[in-house]
């Protein structure tokens, strides 16, 4: 096999791993940290894909859209919360329901308002050759992307005084109320982080992934149970899961076909699930 | 005070476990079969093309029903219910196809083809996870994982077996219609006829599971939802009792599955699809969680809504109307239509029976009664050899040895972070060994399982009660006997015994969440006295508890010792005194000392380690 083919693998494996990490932080920090799992997270994601887009077309430059996409997200997930997930604390199966009520809601709108099928961003990016073979230019900056997104993850819940009331308060809820930590707007920050990130990602990933009211969808199934197999750890263990899983996938669906590679997915996660009950991050020492 | 545990039957002691199950559980099964045999006869009235709809609505209930079983009853929301009712229907329907010609009649090809499939499946996944004892959101996601493997291989599946062709995306066509008659000559029903049918067909799977759920085993699964440390303690295969409605749950969803290929004569993998997965819990959240009934009510409602709004059950405004339904079911109706329907009548029976209930008087009955109740012939020894357990870097039980023996009290003192209830555990199996051997009857039972030594006669209350909530007292007690006789009268007579002993006679049918502490603390104490154990092990039995009720204990205590080993935990020194016991100080993970408690008074060592003055006591 030839040194290129081996390279383009490897590097193609390792940014659909960081797509796929893009995608699934927002969840991550929603779970890891209040112990929601939010199936509407990709309805999310494409509410910020559609943002985006809308902000490109009336003239915005990319990185304003990709902020505007934030903010609304953002926004509307603090709505969310407080509408909703905030009635069902620690009932995580009906949580999980009710996010699910959400994400139909939204894909049904988004159907209505925006039609089955949107046009695309109108701009491409460039190609980078390696050996014979060629890579989007935009695909590798993701990888970078990844990298710092996890980076200021790491540093908003450690060093920041949110981060650290955020970690409490999921550590242990009557302790922190006691010590006068308000849990109930560290949890609506929280969720609107999770969504803000899940805005972000559609947004960041709208040169690779066009935005249609079903995208979301593609996105959460891996995005979750990457999340579920990450354990407690919520950013150093879905950074492995979502690395692991995703590259995975991505080097058999290459090699093999793409139902092979999901099979795959599909497969490692109950295997993992098996060897690791409560996620891989378990036994970890580490922070976060 | 007789005609407390009045007849004894199980029906008697299984009151309504829910109170949403009140509604059928007192007019009973017959009400139920009149029910579905008037339904099935009504089905020849309806027009036919409604008639055909609404086919494909009973058997969605009975989808619903299978999940209802594993969630409603089992608490575990299993995702994959789809999965096994797809396999059902796709190799039911494989059968139906080959098979068919020999007979004419489809059904008994499909029916028992498809929910043997569907269990099969179960099985399989069940396994994986009741007996990876995976916790309730793994177990959530390893069935979702599940479906999304079965229908991303489906897509592009092909196989041919027979005359059947299995076409990938394409799915599976020229699935027979319903035939029910044999030989050549026999038609396929008309679509009342269809109905009439199903409703038959889901009205018996539901009968026998609702006549199942009032079983034992029934009573078992509401014990292993509401507390699955305890029922194992009292000695069940928890991962046995889940795992075998886990597969009856897949065989009904089997059965739908088969059901469903002979209504719509043709199954694609979007039987498998993640949007039909999710709508099963819909259906089971509308109706009533638990309720078995509830599920049917659920898919009706929501079928009849598509039905009238138009399209399909996804797509067009359905899935706003859904959407937004869901979160309205979640956040504001617990308990669904049947529940909404129920609670009225069940909060007017509890009332009365709360006030029929308290009045009778609260007394202990002699002793001596509990000679009856000992058990008969065995060893009741439980030895320890310097067992070690760790925790990363902390180590609560550091080579200890110990032996119990029957005859005696045995009182385990030592201040807080001692080990006392790290011991415990160990002995018990809920931990694992780090080091040692532990013997119990004379046997190694160190790799046992929590409930094989429980069977084996070691009995445990653990330091906070654990009883099961929602059972009535007498039904608390009757499962502790029925794992020790495995004969519902002898477990009745258990029953009547103990309950006089512990001083709750007249509060059977009161639910067991409503005691006071001390009262939860006497009922777990029965439970142990019903399990006849060899070993008994009681951690902190007095808290809560009056002057009078310590002296009742105590005394209760010394009898059961001259046939069974008896270890109590225990801070209260005067209790310990009125024991008469060998005490055992442990301290630090080890054992510090041993004697009476007269001879520990008089011992500075145990002093200074309860008072925490080691280092006055060395300066001074």
């Amino acid at each position: 096999m030839q040194v290129d083919l081996v390279g383009i693998t490897l590097i193609s494996a390792v940014a659909s791993a960081s797509v796929l990490l893009i995608a699934t932080l927002g969840l991550a920090v929603v779970f890891g940290l209040m112990g929601v799992i939010n199936l509407a997270h990709g309805e999310f994601i494409m509410l910020g894909a559609y943002a985006a887009l809308l902000s490109t077309r009336a003239g915005l430059p990319f990185w304003a859209a990709i902020v505007v996409a934030v903010i609304l997200t953002a926004a509307f997930g603090a709505v969310v919360e407080v509408l909703l997930i905030r009635r069902l604390y620690s009932r995580i199966l009906d949580t999980m329901l009710a996010t699910w009520g959400v994400s139909l809601v939204l894909y049904q709108a988004a159907v209505v308002v925006f039609g089955a099928v949107t046009p695309g961003l109108g701009f491409s990016f460039p190609s980078v050759n390696i050996g014979a073979y060629g890579i989007s230019a935009y695909l590798l900056a993701l990888i970078a992307v990844a990298a710092l997104l996890t980076a200021a993850l790491y540093f908003l819940l450690t060093r920041t005084s949110y981060g650290v009331l955020a970690r409490a308060a999921v550590q242990d809820p009557q302790m922190s109320a006691a010590i006068g930590i308000d849990a109930a707007r560290i949890n609506t920050a929280t969720f609107a982080l999770g969504c803000g990130l899940a805005g972000f990602a559609g947004a960041v990933l709208l040169p690779v992934v066009p935005a249609t009211p079903g995208m979301g969808f593609a996105f959460v199934v891996k995005a979750f149970l990457g999340v579920v197999i990450a354990g407690p750890l919520a950013l150093s263990g879905t950074v492995m899961a979502t690395g692991l899983l995703g590259a995975l996938a991505n080097i058999t669906a290459s090699v093999w076909s793409a139902v092979f590679g999901d099979l795959l997915f599909f497969g490692a996660t109950i295997a993992l699930l098996w060897l690791f009950p409560q996620g891989i991050s378990q036994r970890w020492r580490l922070k976060l | 005070m007789s005609t407390q545990v009045s007849g004894g039957e199980v029906t008697d002691l299984s009151l309504p476990r829910r109170k949403r199950d009140a509604f059928l559980a007192h007019r009973g099964i017959w009400m139920a079969l009149l029910l579905v045999g008037a339904l099935a006869a009504a089905a020849s009235y309806v027009d036919s093309y409604l008639a055909y709809v609404a086919t494909s609505w009973v058997i969605f209930g009975l989808l619903g029903l299978s999940l209802d079983l594993i969630w409603g009853r089992a608490g575990v929301l299993s995702l994959g219910q789809t999965a096994f009712f797809g396999i059902g229907g796709y190799l039911g329907s494989v059968a139906a196809i080959n098979l068919a010609p020999l007979t004419g009649n489809t059904l008994i090809w499909s029916g028992p083809v498809g929910s043997l499939a569907g269990a099969c499946i179960a099985g399989l996944v069940g396994w994986l996870i009741f007996f990876g004892r995976m916790a309730a959101l793994q177990a959530t996601i390893l069935t979702y994982t599940v479906t999304l493997i079965i229908w991303t291989s489906a897509v592009s599946f092909h196989a041919t077996v027979g005359v059947a062709v299995i076409g990938g995306d394409n799915g599976l066509a020229e699935i027979p219609p319903f035939v029910v008659g044999f030989g050549n000559a026999a038609a396929p029903l008309s679509p009342n006829g269809m109905l009439a049918c199903t409703i038959l067909i889901a009205g018996g799977a539901y009968l026998l599971s609702a006549s199942l759920m009032r079983s034992p085993f029934g009573l078992l699964v509401d014990c292993v939802r509401l507390n699955a440390e305890k029922t194992e303690l009292l000695g069940y295969d928890t991962r046995k009792i889940q795992f075998w409605l886990f597969v009856l749950a897949g065989g009904i969803a089997g059965l739908a599955g088969a059901l469903f290929g002979h209504w719509a004569n043709y199954l694609t993998p979007s039987v498998f699809s993640v949007q039909e997965c999710l709508l099963v819990p819909i259906y089971v959240l509308v109706g009533g969680r638990g309720t078995l009934a509830g599920p049917f009510v659920g898919a009706l409602l929501v079928g009849g809504l598509s039905f009238w709004l138009g399209g399909g059950v996804i797509g067009g405004q359905t899935t706003l109307v859904m959407g937004l339904g869901l979160m309205v079911l979640v956040l504001f109706v617990d308990g669904g239509v049947i529940g909404a329907a129920t609670s009225l009548v069940a909060k007017g029976n509890r009332l009365r029976a709360v006030g029929t209930e308290t009045e009778g008087e609260h007394r202990h009955s002699p002793v001596t009664a509990l000679k009856s109740i000992a058990r008969q012939g065995s060893d009741g020894s439980l030895e320890a050899r310097a067992i070690v357990r760790r925790f990363g870097g902390i180590t609560p039980v550091n080579g200890v040895s110990l032996t119990f023996q029957p005859g005696r009290v045995y009182c385990l003192i030592g201040p807080n972070g001692a080990g006392k209830s790290t011991f415990l555990r160990c002995c018990m199996g809920s931990h694992s060994l780090s080091e040692g051997e532990i013997m119990l009857a004379g046997k190694r039972a160190t790799t046992w399982k929590t409930f094989e030594r429980a069977r084996a006669g070691l009995g445990v209350k653990m330091q906070t009660p654990q009883i099961f909530d929602e059972l009535s007292v007498a039904q608390n007690l009757w499962v502790a006997a029925y794992q020790a006789e495995h004969d519902r009268r002898a477990a009745d007579r258990k029953v009547a015994a103990v309950l006089t002993t512990i001083g709750l006679a007249a509060r059977t049918k009161l639910r067991a969440g409503e005691l006071s502490h001390g009262q939860q603390q006497w009922l777990d104490i029965g439970m142990v006295l019903c399990m006849s154990p060899a070993v008994i092990m009681l951690d902190e039995p007095a808290a809560g508890m009056t002057a009078v009720e310590r002296g009742v204990l105590a005394s209760m205590i010394r009898e059961l010792a001259s046939s069974a080993a008896v270890i109590v935990v225990e801070h209260d020194m005067d209790f310990v005194r009125s024991l008469d016991a060998e005490t055992i100080v442990l301290h630090q993970g080890e054992l510090f000392a041993r004697g009476s408690i007269e001879e520990l008074r008089r011992n500075e060592a145990v002093l200074d380690v309860y008072l925490g003055r080691r280092r006055h006591v060395r300066t001074a």
